[in-house]
């Protein structure tokens, strides 16, 4: 290990909500699909147990959401620096980026960013969370919290439109959401190995050839 | 790095949230029983395997902070704080891992004649199907001496006409508890097809408290307030057929507490109709039809707090009020897929109390957004065109793994070769 260092990218609060995320929507889609489709897909033997499963599913990330936002809010205290995208990143920052993705990958060139613990994400990260982070996931969250039990809050349903409207609203952002997921889970393989990107998601450290990053170094607490 | 008082705090209120998820599952003990409790047990007890996992990481990343620093006493301290909210985690995934007449209106439409208890609403009695027999029919000794002749006019008994329905209601759970009369009476009884659903529940109301069966359902019923709300209790209580989606108009009534939606009454309807018939309201051509085009333009141009409720009421009607098993099973109406649930109807209340019911075109309910955007049935009326949208986003999202992936695999040697020249 003496040619890499290691920076602590990833706390204990945002691991535990990653992984919660992960497993929970994956749950909260497969559950889903068969509320909706149960005519030709039973997965989880019976359909109560679909909905239950659903329901509790997203009560956990709903929770694990709240994690998230408390902790980069009061603890933090970096949410607006870390998923925001500044200007120089809005410029030329953006197109950096896909021009790495779309092509000087390709052709065998390094990742035009370089991820700390200050700024994790690159720009095009940045900007994708941003609308996850502040618009779906919170929109899917709110349509899922009012459809677990609907009469107490008719009105409310009847002040969006009615449950049709509100179903579709669900609906259409899960499949948003889906399609991230197929992209992200992707995007994470793309490292120097295919787990380069997910280890750091578990563990919390990335490692990163030293002679590159040296500069990191002593952004980088050393556990040992 | 060291771990601020914040962070600390962060850790017991999250993890105070995560357990209150726990033990708010153990609040609705049918949750964690049975085929899908097992299925809830090994998604809670994966995702405390997750936070147990990063809890344990954390601890072993800044082990050195309490082995090395500022003495025993205060790592005890965060460590059995940590302990303990793991505990507590632990103790709620535990469980984790564990509902001739004309003559006789004479006198018996007038209440300072015979009393209240002997007046016969004439409108009411009119819509019903014993009209057509007349009163002799039932009371037939009350000859022309009556009422001075002294003798107790007779009442025929139902089981007279109604034999079948008499022979099932005897062998019901009902029997016994409330006579034909408690429920049915007979100067106002109409058909199933002629009665709201939530005229259906009133007579359900007179013994059985709203509450106590909300209740009573709750413990297995997910959703149980909205299922009795949009279901009659006959539709499962009985061995009911034919289902139907039957749609009201309702009103908010002003001043209502929340949710104070009810039936629209005919007089309000009549206000809005301006002196045409009501069915003008919704059935614009009055061809006794209703067009998914009319449900759209009456939903998109709501008159005064009007919305349409849609409930699950059935075509016939049984006396035998078993409880049905198979009515436990969502699939039963959830599950058939939006083939099964074309039928439907607007049920519009008349001058006298009944109802009208007027077809609505086939597939209405189910296709249309805005045919009746306030019904939704989970898993039978989903809106085909929303599918076709969401299998179109899924699929752009397989575009980028797909074609970037492919990319990826034809071009691998770029990238061995630039990893290698880095490291000679």
């Amino acid at each position: 290990m003496s040619d890499t260092s290691r920076i602590y990218l990833q706390p204990t609060p945002i691991r535990i909500w990653h992984w919660l995320n992960a497993f929970g929507i994956v749950t909260l889609g497969l559950t889903g699909i068969q509320i909706r489709f149960p005519e030709y897909i039973n997965l989880f033997s019976g359909y109560k147990t679909a909905i239950l499963l659903h329901n509790v599913a997203g009560v956990v990330v709903a929770a694990s959401f709240a994690l998230w936002f408390f902790y980069y809010s009061f603890v933090a205290r970096n949410m607006l620096k870390v998923y925001v995208p500044n200007k120089d990143e809005v410029k030329s920052g953006l197109l950096r980026q896909a021009k790495f993705y779309l092509l000087t990958y390709f052709l065998g060139r390094p990742n035009p960013h370089h991820p700390t613990p200050e700024n994790k994400f690159n720009p095009m990260q940045k900007s994708a969370y941003l609308a996850i982070m502040f618009l779906l996931m919170p929109l899917i969250g709110l349509s899922g919290i009012l459809l677990i039990n609907i009469e107490p809050m008719r009105d409310l349903v009847l002040m969006i439109g009615g449950l049709k409207i509100l179903m579709a609203i669900h609906y259409i952002l899960a499949c948003c959401l889906c399609a991230f997921l197929f992209t992200h889970v992707y995007l994470a393989t793309l490292g120097r190995t295919a787990f380069a990107y997910i280890k750091p998601m578990w563990t919390g450290w990335e490692e990163e050839e030293s002679d590159d990053h040296q500069h990191l170094d002593h952004l980088a607490p050393r556990p040992n | 790095m060291k771990i601020d008082k914040k962070l600390l705090i962060l850790w017991i209120a999250s993890l105070t949230l995560f357990s209150g998820v726990g033990v708010s599952t153990l609040l609705l003990p049918d949750l964690l029983r049975g085929v899908h409790g097992l299925a809830i047990r090994f998604f809670l007890g994966y995702c405390g395997i997750i936070v147990v996992a990063q809890v344990c990481a954390f601890i072993k990343d800044n082990r050195h902070l309490w082995e090395d620093s500022s003495g025993e006493k205060k790592s005890s301290i965060t460590l059995s704080i940590l302990l303990v909210t793991l505990l507590i985690i632990f103790s709620s995934s535990a469980p984790v891992m564990a509902l001739e007449s004309g003559d006789c209106q004479g006198c018996h439409s007038d209440a300072a004649m015979v009393g209240a208890a002997f007046v016969v609403n004439q409108a009411a009695f009119d819509t019903t199907a014993h009209a057509e027999i007349g009163c002799p029919a039932c009371h037939e000794s009350v000859g022309p001496g009556h009422p001075d002749d002294g003798l107790a006019p007779s009442k025929v008994g139902c089981q007279d006409c109604h034999s079948d329905v008499s022979h099932e209601y005897a062998g019901s759970g009902h029997y016994g508890y409330a006579d034909c009369n408690d429920c049915h009476n007979p100067h106002q009884v109409r058909g199933a097809t002629a009665v709201s659903g939530h005229d259906m529940n009133q007579q359900c109301r007179l013994c059985h408290d709203s509450s106590k069966v909300v209740s009573g359902h709750t413990d297995w019923l997910p959703q149980a307030e909205l299922h009795l709300v949009k279901l009659p209790c006959v539709s499962c209580h009985t061995a009911a057929k034919d289902n139907v989606i039957t749609l009201y108009i309702v009103k908010r009534q002003s001043g209502a507490k929340i949710s104070g939606l009810e039936p629209a009454s005919y007089q309000e309807l009549q206000a809005l109709a301006k002196g045409k018939p009501i069915e003008t309201l919704i059935d614009g051509n009055e061809d006794n039809y209703i067009s998914l085009a009319e449900l759209r333009l009456f939903n998109l141009n709501r008159k005064s707090n009007l919305s349409l409720q849609g409930m699950m009421t059935p075509e016939t009607v049984t006396h035998d009020f078993s409880l049905l098993a198979n009515r436990r099973d969502c699939s039963f109406c959830h599950a058939s897929g939006p083939e099964a649930r074309q039928t439907s109807f607007i049920s519009l209340v008349q001058q006298d109390g009944s109802y009208r019911r007027i077809a609505v075109e086939k597939g209405a309910v189910l296709d249309a957004l805005y045919g009746t955007p306030d019904f939704y049935m989970v898993g039978s009326t989903r809106s085909k065109a929303l599918d076709y949208i969401g299998a179109m986003i899924i699929a752009g999202g397989l575009v980028v793994p797909i074609g970037h992936g492919t990319l990826r695999i034809l071009t691998r040697k770029n990238r061995k070769e630039d990893r290698r020249s880095d490291h000679e």
